[in-house]
């Protein structure tokens, strides 16, 4: 069952002294419950665009976009979007901890103190047990992300929408931050929305993988990765199916990408 | 305090002993007359005997009165006003013709009408310290509150924050530093204001005895009320940096 739909969902901003500049032409997409689905886009194709409007902060100028079958119109309390800039989204003068209970407090018949105990348990789960006391800037990047993906999950939303959450770290704790995903989406039964313009990433993590063009957007693929569940996000990247997957999406990214090829798609 | 601090302060306080030193000096040599400019000695004395005899404490607290109302209030509707301008169209395009008319007048020159509507009491002091408090403040609040980071609203939005309630607890926390800039310069500006609005009603407080010692030719006395109106524009700026920096506590280091 789709728990996310958007329908002929289409954006165009406002351009100087021009007409509107269309970044994203009648997207079509139904998002199952409990599935991982990548988006995978070059830089600038409007994948932070369409994930707003999925998460309800931006309107689209035509088409619908529901969660759990009703019209959004602001942010439904179903998903939580996580920023790509992830550093900017957290809140300066508060404690990770006091970040993190952000996404509770405000809830009726929660205490300042439950929510800090609840913030408390998603710190743990994102191994960070230890630095509520922190200031978001006396973290690393990366950990500043943990902060911002403990904040989403404290919210205990069905869907997560990420925004390229991984795409501003290092190598190496880009993996540790994919193995930290896949193991929370396991065990919660999240429905999670990845942006990317990874390829690896897109395809170790996910069971479906949207392939956006170039502006104007539309999908251009929807791929079925196959590859067998529960799966560890970096021995994946040794099996064949994988493999063929990289090299088909890279392939298609490329050649859509090439210069003069904008219209062809 | 910390000893590198007092390392600091050191030379600047050495030279200011040194210049009353020179004064002294130059006011026993003839130099300087005596009954312009008494020797800081003789100044002293008369300010020892002010504070001693307890006599500071009238006139002091009524000058602070003037100054921490007056700056309460003002803050609080320039805050208020500034928010409401960043945040909602129609109050900016209402009030901003109204604030830019006003801002660059120098409130001491409202003083005179509102002696008029208001007598001169302490009602018509406070309002015109609030009056001058006010600007300088909304006009900081404005701007920091129209900087705060669309990510950080956005952010408040996708976890179900209400309007009202980020505004609260997101825009204004985020505009804080700018609007503590904005009180600063206020904070000056308050004694400023109730000093003078003392001297033209000639009615109690610094400003009024300053301005009666003179009259009356008690010239030790018109310049030891004058160091205790610098001392106390010295504790006020203090405690403000104080309380500032408890406030912005949480804003990293630049080294
Ligand atoms: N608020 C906006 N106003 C005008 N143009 C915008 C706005 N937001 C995004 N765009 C444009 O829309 C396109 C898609 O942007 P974005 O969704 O951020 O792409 P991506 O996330 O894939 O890099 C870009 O060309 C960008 O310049
Ligand atoms: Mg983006």
């Amino acid at each position: 069952m789709a728990i996310l739909e958007l329908e002929a969902v289409e954006k165009s901003f406002p351009a100087r002294g021009g007409p509107a500049m269309l970044a994203m032409d009648r997207i079509s997409l139904a998002v199952r419950e409990g599935e991982f689905l990548s988006i995978l886009g070059p830089s600038g194709c409007g994948k932070s665009t369409l994930l707003q409007i999925a998460a309800g902060l931006m309107p689209p100028s035509a088409g619908t976009v529901r969660v759990a079958g009703r019209p959004v119109t602001g942010p439904p309390p179903e998903a939580v979007y996580v920023f790509q800039q992830y550093g900017r989204s957290l809140l300066p003068w508060r404690t990770v901890r006091d970040n993190v209970a952000f996404a509770v407090e405000h809830r009726p018949g929660i205490s300042k103190a439950r929510a800090r105990e609840l913030a408390d348990v998603q710190l743990a789960a994102v191994a960070l047990t230890g630095f509520g006391d922190h200031f978001p800037w006396q973290l690393s990047g990366g950990m500043q992300q943990r902060v911002a993906l403990a904040r989403a999950l404290a919210a205990e939303p069905k869907i997560m929408l990420l925004d390229e959450p991984f795409s501003a770290v290092d190598a190496l704790t880009r993996l540790d931050l994919h193995r930290l995903m896949l193991e929370l989406w396991e065990k919660r039964g999240l429905t999670v929305v990845l942006v990317t313009h990874d390829v690896e990433e897109a395809v170790a993590l996910s069971d479906r993988v949207a392939l956006l063009t170039k502006r104007p957007s539309t999908i251009a693929r929807l791929v079925e990765t196959g590859l067998p569940r529960p799966r560890d996000a970096v021995e994946v990247r040794e099996t064949p199916r994988f493999l063929e997957l990289r090299h088909e999406l890279l392939d298609a990214l490329l050649t859509r990408h090439a210069p003069g090829d904008g219209h062809a798609a | 305090m910390r000893p590198e601090r007092l390392l600091r302060l050191l030379p600047g306080l050495a030279f200011l002993a040194l210049l009353l030193l020179a004064l002294e000096g130059a006011v026993n040599a003839g130099l300087i007359r005596r009954a312009l400019m008494p020797p800081p000695s003789a100044i002293w004395e008369v300010l020892r005997d002010l504070v001693l005899s307890g006599e500071v404490l009238g006139p002091l607290s009524a000058t602070l009165r003037l100054v921490f109302a007056g700056f309460a209030i003002g803050s609080v509707i320039g805050i208020a006003l500034g928010a409401a301008m960043a945040w909602w169209a129609p109050a900016y395009r209402l009030l901003e013709p109204l604030v830019e008319m006003i801002r660059p007048l120098p409130k001491s020159a409202l003083v005179p009408p509102l002696m008029l509507f208001l007598g001169i009491g302490d009602t018509m002091k406070i309002t015109s310290v609030a009056l001058a408090v006010t600007f300088p403040v909304l006009v900081n609040t404005l701007q920091g509150v129209r900087g705060v980071d669309r990510v950080l609203l956005d952010a408040a939005r996708t976890h179900g924050w209400g309007t009202a309630r980020a505004l609260w607890h997101v825009v204004l926390p985020a505009a804080l530093p700018f609007i503590l800039a904005g009180m600063r310069t206020s904070l000056g500006l308050a004694l400023i204001i109730a000093v003078l609005s003392e001297m033209l009603t000639g009615q109690g407080g610094l400003g009024f005895l300053i301005l009666d010692m003179q009259r009356s030719f008690l010239i030790r006395q018109m310049y030891a009320w004058l160091v205790i109106l610098a001392l106390v524009g010295l504790a006020l700026n203090a405690l403000f940096a104080w309380a500032e920096a408890r406030a912005l506590h949480w804003q990293a280091r630049t080294p």
